[in-house]
Formats: C-alpha cells, structure tokens, sequence
C-alpha cells in the first residue's frame, strides 16, 4: 500500500505498507522532510506499526505524536500530514478491494 | 544580528578539486564531527563533481525517488546525504554547491526556518550584486521571479550544523526527469506545469561562467562575514573520508536505508 501527501507550502510524506490480518505492517515512512535527530523516522514507524486499519485519522496522529514526545523535531510535515498519508493509502486499498469485488 | 555571530569565527574556505559524490557526502559527515568536537575551524566548503549523481535526502525511499535503471543507463551514481530534503540531480557543471559546517551557537536562538533563512543570507546578497533579486522561500528554497534558484538542507549533530546548498547553474530538465520520480502529489502545491527543458537560472540570470560566479560568492562571504581563508583537507581529513565512503557511503545497505 502507498500513499502520499504534501504539505501545502511544507515538505512531503509517503508511506508504504502492507495490511495483515486487519493491520499494519512493514511500515516505511519516507519523503523529503527533515527530523532531527535520524533515528526517529524508526520511532515513526515502530509507533504505526501495527495498528487497526480502521483507526480514524486523529488516532495515527496522536499516535506519531506521542511516540515523538518533545524531543525529536520534525519539520516540513506533521503528526497529521502523516495520517493524511496513512488515510489515502488506506482508501485507495479499500477502492481496490471494492473494484475487485472482494469487499 | 546577523553578521556579529558570523564574524566570532575565523572561517575556512575549502575548494578542492573534483571528488567523487560517496567522498563529498563522507566529508560533509565527518566535517560536521570534527566542528562539533572543536576539531576543525568552521568552514565553507565549494564541491566540484566528478561524475554524475542523484543525492537523496535522508529519509527518501531509494524507490520511490530514482528510476534506478534510467540512471544505471546515464551511468549515474546514486547516493544518499545525511540530511533531510529532496534528491538533487548532479553532472559536473550543472550546479552550484557547497556546505557551511559551523558550531550551533551560530544559529543559537533561531527557530528552523530562521536558521536557514540566516545561513544563506549573504548569498541573496552575492546574487543581488549579480544583478539577481532573491529571497528565501521557506523552509528550505532560495527562489527569485525567474523561479527557484537553490535548495538548501541541514543536519544537526552534537555541537555543529551542516547547511548544504545545491543551485542550479544549467541543469538539462529533460535528463533528470528520466531519473528522478517527480510526483504529481509532491507538484500538487508549486502550481507549475509548463515541462521545461533547462533549468537555467544562474546562467541565463547572470550570463557569467559558474566559476565567476562561485569566485563572487566566495568574495561576497569574505565582505560580509570578515575572514575566509582558502586552506586545503589534510591528508588525514582525506584518508578517513575515503574510508567512511567506502564503508558507509558506497554501501547499498546506506543507499537502500529506506528501499
């Protein structure tokens, strides 16, 4: 699964990932943003990293914000830009499934 | 503000001949240790190429941003930064590039965007003296009416900032659509559309060589910010840079960090 979003007048953020058993897995998140420090983007994606795929929007942000706490800085996207990310890949899934017959 | 904090360091100026792109982005990595350990003098680096590249940023997936058998076929290497951003496209001469190692108290008190916006003020200033009016499009662009000029990128370890910026010279736009993978999604908020085949702002701006135009840069930091001098990387600068491409730099697991 794949998403995208961009920040209007900030940076962008794509997510991959696949859904087992009604969840996320094997979560990427990448873009051209910036944080600080590196190894956070693993704290991002640890934090989304198995979560129910029909967790609402305002769930994977308090999620990615929360693992973050205070210290690392994310600039360019946010907690939100990367549930927007989430969100679309997630429904374009669902438009698949739905097309195909299999929902 | 903003020269005093420059004008507290005795600045070193670093314009070496061309290297390699694993070699530049182990120099900006271990430059960026040394300032930060007091190791080294804050420094302005100039990089020449030699060879072609696709730089990723830092948290790009390697798939999603370089048609990695389009650039085979250019025989261009594609390595990764260690700062956030977008991939650049690189053949020697296109662009104008260089990073600024420098302690943080530099950019002390600063918010991010400021920081950026303070560590490429005297180049707004250079290309002002060009006859080129610029300014800083936030976060991270120098822009101007003709369009963007330069984007610029930093990363923060220990003591130390590294701001590296890459500008566009004569960048052929038809090459490097074939090899970087420009989303519509990413475009979604530039409100350009029209397919350019250059992009030109530099030279078509200035009409001078992009030598003459790096050697006004490099007098207009020197103007404004009281000392640059010209010095060279020590053989055991080089030596150890050497050995972190090789081990890190030119290692698919670095390149693939983010498939």
């Amino acid at each position: 699964m794949h998403g995208e979003y961009k920040v209007p007048g900030g940076k962008l953020v794509v997510v991959d990932f696949v859904v087992i058993d009604g969840r996320l897995a094997n979560m990427q998140v990448s873009g051209d943003f910036f944080l600080e420090p590196p190894s956070a983007l693993d704290t991002i994606d640890r934090a989304l990293e198995g979560l129910p795929v029909e967790s609402s929007d305002q769930e994977f942000a308090t999620v990615v914000r929360t693992a973050l706490g205070s210290t690392p800085q994310l600039f360019g996207i946010t907690p939100e830009a990367v549930a927007v990310a989430v969100r679309r890949a997630i429904d374009a899934r669902n438009r698949e499934l739905d097309a195909g017959g299999f929902a | 503000m903003s020269t005093r904090r420059w004008h507290d360091h005795d600045w070193r100026l670093i314009h070496a001949e061309p290297q390699a792109p694993t070699l530049h982005m182990a120099l900006d990595d271990l430059m960026l240790d040394d300032v930060s350990a007091g190791r080294c003098r804050p420094t302005l680096r100039v990089w020449e190429w030699a060879g072609p590249a696709v730089v990723m940023g830092r948290f790009q997936s390697l798939r999603n941003e370089v048609d990695a058998e389009a650039a085979a076929r250019h025989g261009i290497e594609v390595v990764r930064r260690i700062s956030g951003g977008g991939a650049m496209f690189i053949e020697p001469g296109n662009t104008i590039t260089y990073s600024i190692v420098a302690p943080l108290t530099l950019v002390d008190g600063m918010s991010f965007e400021q920081a950026y916006a303070f560590m490429d003020e005297w180049v707004i200033e250079a290309l002002a003296t060009l006859g080129i009016e610029a300014w800083y499009q936030p976060l991270n662009d120098i822009t101007s009416s003709v369009g963007k000029i330069a984007g610029a990128a930093q990363a923060r370890r220990g003591n130390a900032v590294l701001h590296h910026v890459t500008m566009a010279y004569d960048i052929d736009a038809v090459r490097m659509l074939e090899v970087l993978r420009v989303g519509r999604e990413k475009l979604s908020d530039k409100g350009t559309t029209s397919a350019q085949k250059r992009v030109d702002p530099l030279r078509s701006q200035t009409g001078m060589s992009r030598s003459a135009v790096i050697q006004r840069m490099i007098e207009t930091f020197r103007k404004l910010h009281g000392t640059l001098q010209p010095d060279v990387l020590s053989l055991e600068e080089i030596t150890r840079a050497k050995v972190l491409a090789r081990e890190k730099f030119a290692t698919p697991e670095w390149t693939a960090l983010l498939p």
